[in-house]
């Protein structure tokens, strides 16, 4: 019966040991949350847009002061993404986070927010005007807001108006460069309303009915003259699923209205959406883009770009 | 009346959601006898969601997707065997391990394929309402290839499940039969999570097969038994998910699970109100 | 070996959980006959059974069955073991249970005819559970399923049976009955095995006791095998002799070890 003593006297360094672990690995952690990646060469700032196509945007705005980095890779939901520690860590270093705010990133922005690190955040859609959902679209949830801005250029002149207050409170010798990149860009942003609307007069008034995977398109349907019918999705975002009742909804009201497509973005699951075209006789349009950029060799690498390659594909469903 | 019975059904993909749930609805309950018998819901479950890390590699090597999820779910199951062999960890914990690790395996895979993570995911929980035909074919083939393995095996399985030891001694392979039973769960399991998804497919293997259980002394009627109410619930959840408009899959669950209820407190001889006048009768 | 012998072990040695539960055993035991099986416990009674049935590997050793007619039989052992590590819950009935005991004659894919039902009702019939055909199994008595897991060994048509300790905990009027239908066994033919701890039963209605314990002590008629040598030899410590008196202590911490090295047995190799 000596074995039980022996145990003893072999646990008793073990539990220092691990304390001695424990601390380390806090004190690690600790360090690591301190350290900045060097933004030597990264010019003036250290910027992070949350999606790709605020990245070009405030690129635009940037000039070729500094390069602004992109959380959410190409293809990602915005919705519904979650960051890798690596990506977090980055955040942490920068010195601005530009997020598109009303919700779009979820859970995510609190994320962003705790991260620490000295980062301001920047809610490019500050100050813009909500809109209430048209009879036929889904409701909003209790607090909800539609934050699909960005697809309306006429909305995305006030992100580069924010973007560009933000650069230059962090970096006032910038400030006129920052005045004269956002003005230009602006310009552009107005010729792109100017073609989008030719585009859109192809199709007679009557037939401009949108049906959409989720509520995505109201701002856009606002400014360019669309009724949407309903979406497959009931909401603003990506994590509802329909009841039969919806979708029975849905079928009706497509067949009431005449609408000749259902449109999905190219990372959504369109299987529900094809079940409803097979039941309505419509087609699915599968490759629109709209939450986030291409990569530079793909159809759309710039906001304006996704915008008109998005505009294109809407237009052909209806001829 | 006709109308309000046939009203949801005029539409297409209803009628598919209707044909599909029925199918899963039958094949999960026949096959849930076994599960309830021998103690098999937890590893039902399990296998539902350890296929995540099969669906993530057959995604990046470009191959068969549900191939990808039916090896997962065997690699799974064999690891369950292998870890409560000679009862080194009971099975329940073995379960428990391998689901959670190959769960997390599944996440961080799929992590790794940043763009494409929330297609992963639907691809694997289906949704009853999305079936398309080409889905109702496959689940169909499938239905009929597990309902006639049991059949042709139904004494072999009867007696590897009731006493092994006697399958042993007359050269039945209790250890075979048991590798068949966890071949047809994986499939069955893989196939109905794609048709309506995992909590679906986890309740119809266990909730009608318990219900038979109560009403009945005979594996062949359980099992019979359990298909009815297998369908039966899957008919009326989808009738009320339409005219309540709440979520099908829920609904169908929500209806096979008050039928146990029912069952619980009715059943002519286990039910607990019988068994209450059976005490009575005897003080 | 004779052409009389239904069944022989030449020296079999079985390992059981790392140690030699039986060394080196040798017997034959002729066609028809009853061989009462004893030992103390531990003594590797149930081993003997499980390793004649194929349930547990050979170390060493051959075990031949021969019956008189060659190649008509597919299992020719039935083994009955004392307490079934079987679901009571299931949802069987009796002539379910006893219908098992055709499969294996029946083969992988085929359905039980009424030939076969036929006998499954005239074993439970000899078994005087002709009654409780249709009931449930769990719903039946300790001394009832023993009756049931003995029709349907019966079922099984074999040329040899193995009970373990069937008379534990069983009283005088079923002990009887059950030596009754050992009696009518033998007179059709078929060679039992009966591994017991009645001693008292062993010596006077059995032709041939084996006396157990790791090794084969003494095997033959009982005056020969139950002599105090022998008896000391197998029982040790546990064995007493006074005046013309032998007393044997089956309880205490003996009895207690023996019953968990039961238990053991019957969840390792039940496992499936």
């Amino acid at each position: 019966m000596t074995a039980p003593p022996a145990r003893r006297r072999v646990t008793a360094p073990l539990l220092p040991m691990i304390l001695a672990l424990v601390a380390a690995a806090v004190l690690l952690a600790a360090a690591g949350c301190g350290a900045g990646s060097d933004s030597g060469d990264r010019g003036r700032l250290d910027v992070v847009a949350a999606e790709s196509f605020l990245a070009d945007i405030a690129q635009n705005v940037a000039g070729d002061r500094f390069t602004v980095r992109t959380l959410i890779p190409p293809g990602a939901d915005p919705h519904a993404f979650e960051p890798a520690p690596k990506d977090l860590g980055e955040v942490a270093a920068a010195d601005l986070v530009i997020v598109n705010g009303g919700g779009l990133e979820g859970p995510l922005l609190d994320t962003l927010t705790n991260v620490g690190g000295s980062a301001t955040i920047v809610d490019a859609s500050a100050g813009l005007k909500t809109r209430t959902p048209q009879p036929g679209e889904p409701p909003l949830g209790a607090g909800q807001i539609d934050p699909h801005f960005w697809l309306d250029p006429v909305a995305v002149q006030t992100y580069v108006a924010n973007i560009r207050d933000a650069f230059v409170k962090a970096d006032p010798s910038g400030a006129a460069a920052y005045a004269v990149n956002a003005a230009a860009y602006s310009a552009k942003l107005k010729q792109l309303d100017a073609w989008i609307k030719a585009q859109v007069a192809q199709i007679p008034a009557q037939d401009r009915t949108l049906v959409m995977n989720h509520a995505s398109h109201g701002y856009f349907a606002d400014r360019y003259g669309f009724q949407i019918v309903g979406t497959v999705l009931p909401g603003v975002g990506t994590a509802d699923t329909p009841t039969a009742r919806q979708l029975g909804d849905l079928t009706q009201a497509i067949r009431r209205s005449g609408a000749k497509a259902i449109f999905v973005e190219i990372d959504e699951n369109p299987q529900l959406a094809e079940q409803i075209a097979a039941e309505t006789g419509v087609r699915v349009v599968t490759d629109l883009l709209d939450h986030s950029l291409t990569a530079a060799g793909g159809v759309a690498p710039t906001y304006i770009a996704m915008m008109k390659y998005d505009t294109q594909r809407i237009v052909e469903a209806f001829r | 009346m006709i109308h309000w019975l046939t009203e949801p059904f005029t539409l297409q993909f209803m009628q598919r959601a209707l044909a599909a749930s029925l199918i899963v609805g039958v094949v999960c309950s026949v096959l849930g006898c076994f599960v309830v018998l021998r103690a098999m819901a937890f590893l039902g479950d399990a296998l539902a969601h350890a296929v995540l890390p099969g669906v993530a590699i057959a995604y990046l090597l470009g191959a068969n997707i549900l191939a990808g999820a039916l090896v997962a779910a065997l690699v799974v199951a064999a690891g369950i065997g292998l870890f409560s062999r000679r009862g080194a960890v009971k099975e329940d914990t073995a379960i428990g391990i391998l689901f959670a690790a190959a769960l997390a395996l599944g996440v961080v895979l799929i992590s790794t394929v940043r763009s494409y993570a929330t297609d992963l995911t639907h691809i694997l929980f289906g949704n009853v309402l999305g079936v398309s035909p080409g889905d109702l074919w496959l689940t169909g083939a499938l239905a009929v290839g597990v309902l006639a393995t049991i059949l042709l095996l139904y004494k072999e399985l009867l007696l590897a499940s009731f006493d092994p030891v006697l399958a042993h001694t007359l050269g039945r392979r209790p250890e075979l039969l048991r590798f068949v039973m966890l071949v047809l769960l994986a499939l069955t399991v893989v196939v109905s999570l794609q048709t309506v998804g995992v909590g679906l497919v986890a309740a119809m293997l266990v909730t009608p097969a318990a219900t038979a259980y109560l009403l009945t002394r005979r594996l062949s009627s359980m099992m019979a038994l359990a298909a009815v109410i297998g369908a039966a619930s899957s008919v009326t959840g989808l009738y009320v998910s339409y005219y309540l408009n709440v979520a099908s899959g829920a609904a169908v669950v929500l209806t096979a699970t008050a039928a146990f209820l029912v069952a619980f407190v009715a059943a002519p001889g286990r039910g607990v109100l019988a068994r209450r006048a059976a005490m009575r009768r005897a003080a | 070996m004779s052409t009389d012998d239904c069944l022989s072990l030449e020296n079999v040695t079985v390992a059981y959980r790392g140690r030699t539960a039986l060394d080196a055993v040798t017997m034959a035991v002729p066609h028809g006959g009853q061989v009462a099986i004893v030992g103390p416990n531990g003594a590797g009674k149930s081993t003997l059974f499980k390793a004649l049935v194929g349930l547990l590997p050979l170390r060493a050793g051959r075990i031949e069955l021969r019956d008189r007619a060659p190649g008509t039989q597919a299992q020719p052992i039935a083994y009955v073991p004392q307490r079934e590590e079987v679901d009571w819950t299931f949802p069987v009935t009796v002539s379910d249970v006893v219908m098992m005991g055709r499969y294996g004659r029946l083969g992988w894919l085929r359905r039980p005819r009424a030939a076969d039902r036929e006998l499954v009702a005239d074993c439970l019939d000899e078994l005087g559970m002709a009654d409780f055909a249709g009931r449930p199994v769990g719903d039946l008595s300790g001394g009832q399923q023993q009756r049931v897991f003995l029709a349907r060994a019966l079922a099984q048509e074999p040329h040899v049976l193995l009970l373990d300790e069937p008379f534990s905990g069983v009283d005088v009027g079923a002990k009887e009955a059950l030596l009754d239908i050992l009696e009518r066994l033998r007179r059709r033919g078929i060679t039992v095995l009966v591994s017991t701890h009645d001693l008292q039963t062993a010596s006077q209605r059995f032709e041939l006791v084996a006396l157990l314990n790791g090794r084969l002590i003494a095997y033959g008629p009982p005056p020969e095998v139950f002599t105090a040598e022998h008896i000391g030899t197998a029982f040790g410590g546990h064995a007493l002799f006074l005046e013309g008196m032998m007393v044997i202590d089956e309880c205490g911490t003996g009895e207690v070890a023996g019953g968990q090295h039961r238990r053991d047995h019957e969840r390792d190799v039940g496992d499936a």
